[in-house]
């Protein structure tokens, strides 16, 4: 499965902006099931100074600054990625007892152990919480395997928790979702992340795309996409695992990965300090999931 | 040779129980390291002692020595404490401890290379991967260091405390931007004046080779680039930063710029340093600001002290910070559990210094350990970030107890449980003699290319009570120089030039940044406000004098009128201009308030403490007899009794207008006439002229009766120093036409307006945007504009009745316009070399990943 995924940000200012310091992680990355073919972003107007680098996970991260007097600036990010379906999908019996999972992890010294580790603890926008792992105990009965355990967590974040755009902004924190029980994909996947942590498994915030299909007889809005986010668990047997709370699913061909981190701070698609201006910029935001293999998209 | 105690001011000395002493021993004699000391003490006495802490804390206010207090109602700054009685270290102990430090160093060095490399001792299970990971102070952005220095770590600092069993530990480890090494400096400085045979007699080890190893090592992390000299700054977080006087202190003593995070930016993948006009290239930056703080755009979002974009240029290697971005993950005491087998692993040594028994709550078994002996140790977070601070579970009600247990057993990975510290005394002088108290004692080492070099001293800190174990500074905590015996006299006598001069501004560093200029010349202006207020003052409290003892109609308006005056020039409305209120009939009360309500925008105490704080942030740039006046404000000012009474009013402000006209006099004739030298100036000449007009406005606008006007001119030519120059120029009364000629229209009178503004066009054209004479900038147009107006009017012209226009239209006109233009020229000064007053600010977040659900 291909396809083209374009990313465009806009941001305007009222007033005219001096200076501005960006990173953006907005490049896919290779995965076992994804092999990027292009990339490119375009950025107006022309960076003064601009570098690729690999992040402390792996991620591509842009840096640019921009020098020039602004009062408009965009981002466009354009990529072909090429996914694959996992060979044999995981059978729910499968993986490590989770209570096993958490043991071995926890002194696990091997490169991917001590890797995984780091998504063990608290970060920035995800703490652990005593009654997050109350929340998630009854997914996790005594020697339930990992993926069906989580399987199941997803499925009643799923069911309890509602998909609403307006309750939550990204600096609501995770208590309030939790109690309000209502949120966007970001907030779902910081809470699966902050539920399996309480309990002691590795779990990471996982940003991309999802394709989203047209009505049966309508074509697809070009740039109603948004950028999408889930999670992934770590399992010593399987490896890291992903999951969409939102849409109740593992992601398969649908699902184009970018990056990876503790939580949405590390990866944030793009971030900038600025300097001049004043209140009140505009930001705009458009993404687009084009299918390039149309006959093929069909049949599947 | 033990040397026994028969004086009074020794045999009165008692060691607290329970603590080594340093100056007696187990056995009640006196260390043979303070033999010399001793004597000289007993010869000096309790009195002699005090003499000199008198004479000490002299020179300290002198010049202006401060650790700031955040919370500290009483103002910004705390007076630096220093004790006349040194601590004393022999040569002999020094070696080891010297030794050892090295040792603790090139681990720590090792260990940070380690976690910002290939993270080996993660992977051996020498160092657990959750000290790193859950560690605020590891800094992903920063990973790896890609520098191929051998020594990152370019400064490490260690608190050193004595157990009771008499060897020295390290009770703390510093690593992000370790201060205290200038206020070392300062002590010794102090010290040197206060009791300087003491100090040589004494065979000290000198503290210079200290500093030279660090610029030599500074300049050597420079970028290649092929210039002479590296370019270093010292970057600060402001004047309102706790050690801020240390920071201006070494910036002078070593020769570098002292910049904030504004005044430097990232061009072109570089970091330069704004300085008037133009940029300049930085190579290296001793930061004195936590790492996390310096980039808002990848450390720390809401941060404003930095500069946004650095991690990026330091990634690329275009410039060197110090010690490097990510060192404050060392600062960590769960390490101390780990340090024996690191030490073993990377340098096949054991560890000399011991630190506290220390057990990392991670590990399960010392865990349960922690938790079985909870009321024996202290349980201390892994960092300072996570907003706990030592806690002695021992002093806890059940109910805290139980919570803290709860939270050990949460996230274990975030404590350790350390045996409580141990203390030695130290002899400190008190009320009666003297008096042991608990002591710290702070290490400095600096990187050179073959290992760490150690100050030989330190700074050792003192409890305020005996036995109270706080000795921060913040804590109140008191401080001094430690000296390392040696055997023999210190024959280093090459360094000895540098180290007892003063330290003092050497305004080596050309370069003028942004907010320096900007703190230069609101010092001026603050200072000019105040002294225009207090003349005013004086000049009113005189009239009202006169009013009282003839009560008759003509003072009366006259001092309704300077009453006017007042509340216009210092912008204290309503004050007199309310026609509603007493305070004209009844002045004293408002009068005092405009002169001491220190929360009230424009008061004489309000501008004061307003130049004082600029003056603080440009301290490095004032001579040190510039510095002794600003002291003796701000002592002066401290004392002033709340409210003062009216006759004590006359004394306070002709002392303050003496202190006020004895720093313009010194800046005149101590500085330099050099770029900061021009912004005092202009600051000056800008507030002076806009005052003037304001006041010339209240004066004279409104014509009054003869009688009033004749005694209203009077004030006017008093208020404004030109008393004397009148009667000596027109051998009239006052009149209005030769007062304007003389207050306004004059060039060569320093107190006029046309004085002002001529000394501001010759400064403006000396600045760098200064254009040829067809291409004026901003300001020098705008200032030309109003000099030009004044040299053009002819005071029988601005007084003319014109019949149909109100009486005293063109003064009026001419006055506004003139206060508009001074005005302007003062904010595109403000425009072209001040901070940016806007700052950098975040993007706003982008709209949310939404994520469709079916």
């Amino acid at each position: 499965m291909r396809y083209r995924v374009t990313h465009r940000t806009e941001y305007s200012y009222p007033r005219t902006i001096g200076r501005g310091y960006n990173e953006a992680h907005l490049a896919p990355r290779a995965t076992r099931y994804q092999q990027v073919r292009d990339h490119r972003v375009d950025i107006h107007p022309m960076p003064a100074y601009r570098s690729r680098r690999t992040d402390y996970f792996g991620n591509g991260v842009l840096h640019f600054a921009i020098q020039q007097p602004h009062s408009l600036l965009s981002v466009t990010a354009i990529s072909v990625v090429e996914l694959t379906s996992p060979a044999a999908s995981i059978t729910l019996a499968e993986g490590t007892p989770w209570e096993t999972a958490g043991a071995i992890i926890s002194d696990d010294r091997s490169n991917s152990g001590l890797e995984a580790r780091q998504f063990l603890l608290d970060s920035p926008l995800v703490e652990t919480r005593r009654a997050l792992a109350q929340y998630a105990a009854p997914s996790f009965p005594a020697g339930r395997p990992v993926p069906a355990a989580v399987s199941d967590l997803m499925g009643r974040i799923h069911a309890d928790f509602a998909y609403d755009p307006t309750a939550t902004t990204i600096s609501t924190p995770l208590e309030r979702v939790f109690r309000e029980r209502r949120g966007v994909c970001q907030d779902f996947a910081h809470l699966a992340i902050a539920c399996l942590r309480s309990l002691r498994l590795p779990a990471r915030y996982v940003s991309g795309y999802v394709e989203t299909t047209a009505p049966p007889g309508q074509s697809r809005l070009v740039g109603a996409d948004a950028s999408h986010a889930w999670f992934a668990v770590y399992d010593p047997a399987l490896g890291w695992l992903d999951y969409d709370p939102t849409n109740n699913r593992m992601p398969g061909t649908q699902h184009v990965t970018t990056a990876w981190g503790r939580d949405y701070g590390d990866v944030s698609p793009l971030k900038g300090v600025i300097f001049g201006g004043s209140q009140g910029q505009r930001s705009e935001v458009a993404v687009d999931v084009e299918p390039l293999d149309a006959e093929e998209h069909n049949r599947s | 040779m033990p040397a026994t105690l028969k004086s009074t001011l020794l045999s009165a000395y008692e060691p607290l129980p329970g603590h080594p002493d340093e100056l007696i021993d187990a056995s009640g004699q006196v260390n043979t390291t303070w033999t010399y000391l001793a004597k000289a003490l007993d010869t000096l006495g309790v009195d002699g002692l005090h003499q000199r802490q008198k004479h000490l804390r002299r020179i300290l206010r002198e010049r202006g020595v401060t650790y700031n207090v955040y919370s500290d109602p009483a103002g910004l700054e705390r007076s630096w404490d220093l004790d006349p009685v040194p601590m004393l270290i022999g040569s002999d102990e020094w070696a080891r401890v010297e030794h050892g430090l090295q040792q603790r160093a090139d681990l720590f060095n090792l260990i940070l290379k380690d976690i910002y490399g290939p993270q080996e001792l993660l992977a051996r299970g020498l160092l657990p991967a959750e000290l790193v990971h859950a560690h605020t102070g590891f800094l992903r952005p920063c990973h790896p260091y890609r520098t191929g220095l051998n020594h990152p770590l370019t400064l490490y600092a260690a608190d050193l405390a004595r157990r009771p069993d008499g060897t020295i530990y390290v009770l703390e480890d510093r690593t992000q931007a370790p201060s205290g090494a200038g206020y070392a400096l300062e002590n010794r400085v102090v010290m040197n004046r206060a009791m300087p045979s003491l100090l040589r007699e004494s065979q000290v080890h000198r503290l210079a080779l200290f500093f030279q190893n660090l610029r030599a090592t500074l300049s050597a992390l420079a970028p290649p680039r092929g210039q002479d000299e590296a370019h270093v700054v010292v970057l600060t977080p402001g004047s309102r930063n706790e050690t801020y006087f240390e920071h201006a202190f070494l910036a002078s003593y070593l020769g570098y710029t002292l910049v904030e995070g504004g005044d430097l930016t990232v061009r072109d993948g570089r970091v330069w340093l704004r300085s008037m006009d133009r940029l300049e290239p930085v190579d290296v930056i001793l930061r004195r600001l936590d790492d996390d703080y310096c980039d808002a755009l990848e450390l720390r979002p809401e941060s404003l002290l930095g500069v946004p974009g650095l991690t990026e240029v330091v990634r690329q290697g275009s410039v060197a910070v110090a010690n490097p971005l990510g060192a404050g993950v060392l600062e960590n005491p769960a390490l101390n559990a780990f340090l024996p087998g690191i030490a073993q692993h990377l340098l096949g040594q054991e560890l000399e210094l011991p630190a506290p028994p220390t057990w990392w709550c991670g590990d399960p078994d010392s865990r349960e350990y922690v938790l079985s002996k909870l009321d024996s140790l202290v349980i201390r977070p892994i960092d300072q970030r996570s907003g706990a601070r030592t806690i002695v579970p021992g002093t806890l009600d059940k109910s805290a107890r139980d919570a803290l247990v709860t939270r050990i057993r949460w996230s274990p990975q975030h404590f350790v449980g350390q045996t409580p510290s141990g203390f030695s005394s130290v002899p400190t002088l008190g009320d009666l003699g003297l008096e042991p108290r608990l002591a710290v004692l702070r290490t400095f080492l600096v990187a050179r290319s073959d290992g760490y070099a150690v100050m030989p001293g330190g700074l050792t800190r003192v409890a305020r009570v005996p036995s109270d174990p706080s000795m921060s500074n913040r804590a109140g905590g008191l401080s001094k120089d430690t000296w390392v015996i040696a055997t023999e006299p210190v024959r280093e006598a090459s360094l000895l030039a540098i180290e007892v001069t003063d330290g003092g501004p050497t305004d080596r560093s050309a370069a003028l940044p942004p907010a320096a200029t900007e703190n230069l010349f609101w010092m001026a202006r603050y200072a000019e406000r105040a002294d225009q207020a207090l003349r005013l003052v004086r000049v009113i409290t005189r009239v009202q004098q006169a009013t009282m003892d003839t009560s008759r109609p003509v003072e009366t308006r006259c001092l309704e009128t300077l009453l006017r005056a007042l509340t216009a020039m210092t912008g204290t409305q309503p004050g007199f201009l309310d026609n509603t209120r007493d305070s004209l009939r009844e002045p004293t009360p408002e009068l005092l308030s405009v002169l001491q309500h220190g929360q009230r925008t424009g008061s004489v105490t309000f501008n004061l403490h307003a130049m004082l704080a600029a003056s603080h942030a440009v301290r490095d740039r004032l001579s040190p007899d510039i510095w002794r006046v600003i002291g003796a404000i701000r002592q002066r000012l401290s004392e002033l009794p709340l409210p003062l009474t009216v006759e004590e009013l006359a004394g306070v402000i002709d002392e303050l207008v003496t202190l006020l006209a004895a720093l313009r006099g010194l800046q005149e004739d101590t500085m330099v006439h050099s770029r900061a030298w021009s912004f005092l100036e202009m600051g000056r000449c800008v507030e002076r002229g806009l005052l003037t007009t304001t006041f010339l406005h209240a004066i004279l606008v409104t014509p009054e009766k003869a009688a009033t006007e004749s005694r209203l001119l009077d004030a006017a030519l008093e208020h404004l120093e030109s008393l004397h120059a009148y009667h000596r120029e027109y051998h009239h009364p006052a009149q209005r036409d030769s007062v304007l000629r003389l207050l306004l229209l004059s060039e060569s009178n320093p107190r006029s307006v046309g004085f002002q503004l001529a000394r501001l066009e010759a400064n403006l054209a000396t600045l760098p945007d200064a254009g040829a004479p067809d291409e004026l900038s901003a300001e020098q147009r705008l200032a030309l504009d109003a000099r030009t107006a004044l040299r053009l009017s002819e005071p029988e012209t601005l007084l003319v009745d014109s019949g149909t226009a109100t009486p005293g239209e063109p003064l009026e006109a001419l006055l506004t316009r003139t206060h508009r233009l001074l005005a302007k020229a003062a904010q595109s000064l403000a425009n072209t070399y001040f901070s940016d007053p806007q700052g950098p600010r975040q993007l706003d977040p982008m709209p949310r990943p939404g994520g469709e659900r079916p």
